[in-house]
């Protein structure tokens, strides 16, 4: 009789869920044979399994061991593409999520994967990277600088060695679809890393991944390891070495200029830019440093040409978004839809609501350096302009939801003992603005604060974002002044 | 350092010198050593700025500022409590005190008989199954207030 395969994910947010514990209580199982996949994303319905059947895939969510034998039977379970949460989302970047397994290389291809990198292998470095500018891919990291001119920049510069650098530092809490694609398709990431490569002229790549990611770097070491033995690791004939390095547990190190400095070893402080690392980054030498997201979103538009890609979203905002849903919220999970969604239409879309008991009483997006929108103002556009225009951040996509027990003081407390405790230390207003702020909001909290304070508070902010160094100084007042701004009652309430 | 930390330090600081002739980094060396150690004492920093040919100064600089990178020893297992947003907004201060009073130590600070060392990390990337507890390499999810004390129990 042959064995029942079953898929359970492997993601870390899988396994927390309690994936590793239903492969531990069926290991003796001789009838199955437990195929360890990525994660849909849909982590609410987590620990998941599922089944092949003459319909596709069949679901059984918030599994537990004794669920084995109506599995076994095909009692219950629901198709997968008849899930709401997964069935109303556009994925491109993660359509093989949940599907394959991260490490076959064989899987990877069949999805149609390194198609990509076969497109550019027949074209020139510059139709490569004309493409992208028809795509009007910006950067997801944050910063959504075009990608195509970047790419430019470093292809133009005259140099010895260059460099490709992915910026794994997903240090913004709240977002970790870095960490789904370098843990559930690595081979995705090095696709674009290497037509990259192929585009500016690079032999080298390095992808910095943070310390609180093992399973990232994990994946990551081996699914190069595969690339290298199948001989996909070159450009124009010469060989291209991809190597992972580890972070140390800074959140700055995620600015590029401190990445740089940290893989070379030395403390991960912001450098004045220009030069621009796309001229002079790593080791002097023109280095593109872009975020995981963005390379894995490269081989999608290289294999479906960036017309297709640019077809999709908002006038400034092209192509898909990947939004991470986490809080206070019935259904946590990854999205990806065309920009252009109001942030109350994704809520109520994919969020299904509160978590039972709870109310909605503040929404943070673009992760710790993001503003608060309070429940009255979420009918605003998931797109990067709109977000600016409103003084907000879309970030790197995180979306968190506060609930009605949250304390908005100790809140906005909370972001200024971070910003302290990260800020490099380089520039002034970031250094000092940041201890300041927390200083004053524990005055306040200990009831010996006063309307002078708030307006001190206001005005350090208002400082801290003109005068900074970097995007981390000059953003971190705003979750700060935002949860004053909407929820200004509860800090006047503990004034004497 | 002992005697026989001081020979793993120089075993230790050989490898990544032969690892990285031309460049080697202090970050990456640093962190060697911790994995070696445990911890990087403060007397080593002498010793790894010789073998890396920097400054004592450049060396203390990547350590200070590195929150993982540890000059003293921990405790036998390493509790970090996630603070990060989706953490927050799943009430993980409750987790914190929790933790706090079961362990009797504040953040930063090692059990008596160095059970526990308890810390507190910015963001675990485990945001739709938070708030997140990682104990040594094992990260658990969804935890509770309640659920703190037979976590603990796991560990001796």
């Amino acid at each position: 009789m042959s064995r029942i395969r079953l898929f359970l994910p492997n993601d870390t947010s899988s396994r927390a869920a309690g994936a590793n514990q239903l492969a531990e209580a069926w290991a003796d199982r001789a009838e199955i044979e437990l195929i360890r996949t990525s994660s849909h994303g849909a982590f609410f319905l987590e620990p998941m399994i599922e089944r092949d059947t003459p319909d596709g895939r069949v679901a059984w969510f918030n599994v537990t061991p004794d669920d084995l034998p109506r599995i076994l039977a095909g009692e219950g379970g629901t198709r997968v593409d008849q899930i709401p949460f997964l069935k109303q989302q556009t994925r491109f970047t993660f359509a093989n999520f949940g599907v394959t397994q991260p490490l076959s290389l064989e899987e990877y291809r069949v999805h149609g994967g390194m198609k990509g990198l076969e497109a550019a292998g027949n074209m020139s470095p510059g139709a490569i990277i004309e493409e992208l500018r028809i795509s009007r891919l910006r950067g997801r990291g944050g910063a959504a600088f075009p990608v195509w001119t970047k790419w430019q920049v470093a292809q133009r510069a005259p140099a010895d060695r260059k460099y490709v650098v992915a910026n794994a530092d997903e240090g913004d809490a709240g977002t970790y679809c870095d960490r789904m694609v370098m843990e559930g398709e690595p081979f995705r990431l090095i696709e674009g890393m290497l037509i990259c490569a192929r585009a500016i002229g690079a032999d080298t790549g390095y992808i910095y991944c943070r310390n609180e990611y093992p399973a990232a770097a994990h994946a990551l070491q081996a699914a190069i390891q595969k690339a290298e033995e199948a001989g996909l690791l070159e450009s124009h004939g010469h060989r291209v070495r991809l190597e992972v390095v580890v972070g140390a547990g800074s959140y700055v190190v995620g600015e590029e200029t401190a990445l740089l400095e940290s893989l070379e070893g030395r403390r991960g402080i912001v450098q004045a830019r220009p030069p621009y690392p796309a001229e002079a980054g790593l080791y002097g030498r023109p280095t593109i440093v872009s975020n995981v997201l963005t390379f894995a979103t490269v081989s999608t538009i290289l294999a479906r040409g960036g017309e297709w890609y640019a077809s999709m979203g908002t006038e400034r905002s092209r192509g898909t978004v990947v939004l991470q849903i986490g809080g206070r919220v019935k259904q946590p999970g990854l999205v990806e839809i065309p920009f252009g969604a109001t942030l109350a239409e994704v809520l109520e879309r994919f969020g299904g609501g509160m978590t039972p008991g709870s109310r909605l009483k503040a929404v943070q997006v673009g992760g710790p350096l993001g503003s608060l929108f309070p429940a009255a103002k979420l009918n605003i556009q998931v797109c990067y302009d709109v977000f600016v225009k409103a003084g907000a951040i879309l970030g790197h996509g995180g979306i968190v939801v506060f609930d009605h027990e949250t304390d908005m003081v100790e809140l906005a407390r909370h972001y200024t003992v971070f910003t302290a405790e990260e800020s490099c230390g380089k520039c002034t207003p970031c250094r000092i603005g940041s201890i300041r702020s927390r200083e004053i909001l524990e005055r306040i909290q200990a009831g010996r604060g006063t309307a002078d304070d708030l307006a001190l508070l206001t005005d350090l902010g208002e400082t801290m974002k003109t005068a900074s160094l970097c995007a981390f100084g000059g953003r971190a007042p705003y979750p700060v002044l935002t949860a004053i701004e909407h929820f200004g009652e509860e800090f006047r309430r503990l004034m004497t | 350092m002992t005697v026989p930390q001081r020979s793993v330090l120089a075993s230790v600081l050989d490898r990544c010198r032969a690892k990285q002739p031309n460049q080697p980094t202090i970050l990456q060396a640093l962190l060697t050593v911790q994995e070696e150690l445990g911890h990087v004492p403060l007397d080593a920093v002498g010793q790894i700025a010789r073998t890396l040919e920097v400054t004592e100064a450049d060396v203390a600089g990547v350590l200070s500022y590195y929150p993982d990178l540890r000059t003293k020893p921990p405790g036998r297992h390493v509790i970090r409590i996630c603070m990060g947003e989706s953490c927050a907004a799943n009430h993980c201060g409750r987790v914190l005190r929790e933790l706090q009073e079961q362990l009797r130590a504040d953040v930063g600070e090692t059990t008596s008989g160095d059970r526990f060392t308890l810390e507190t990390v910015y963001c675990v990337g485990n945001c739709a199954v938070s708030p997140s507890v990682v104990i040594d390499d094992d990260l658990y999810g969804r935890i509770l207030p309640s659920q703190v004390a037979s976590l603990l129990a796991q560990y001796k």
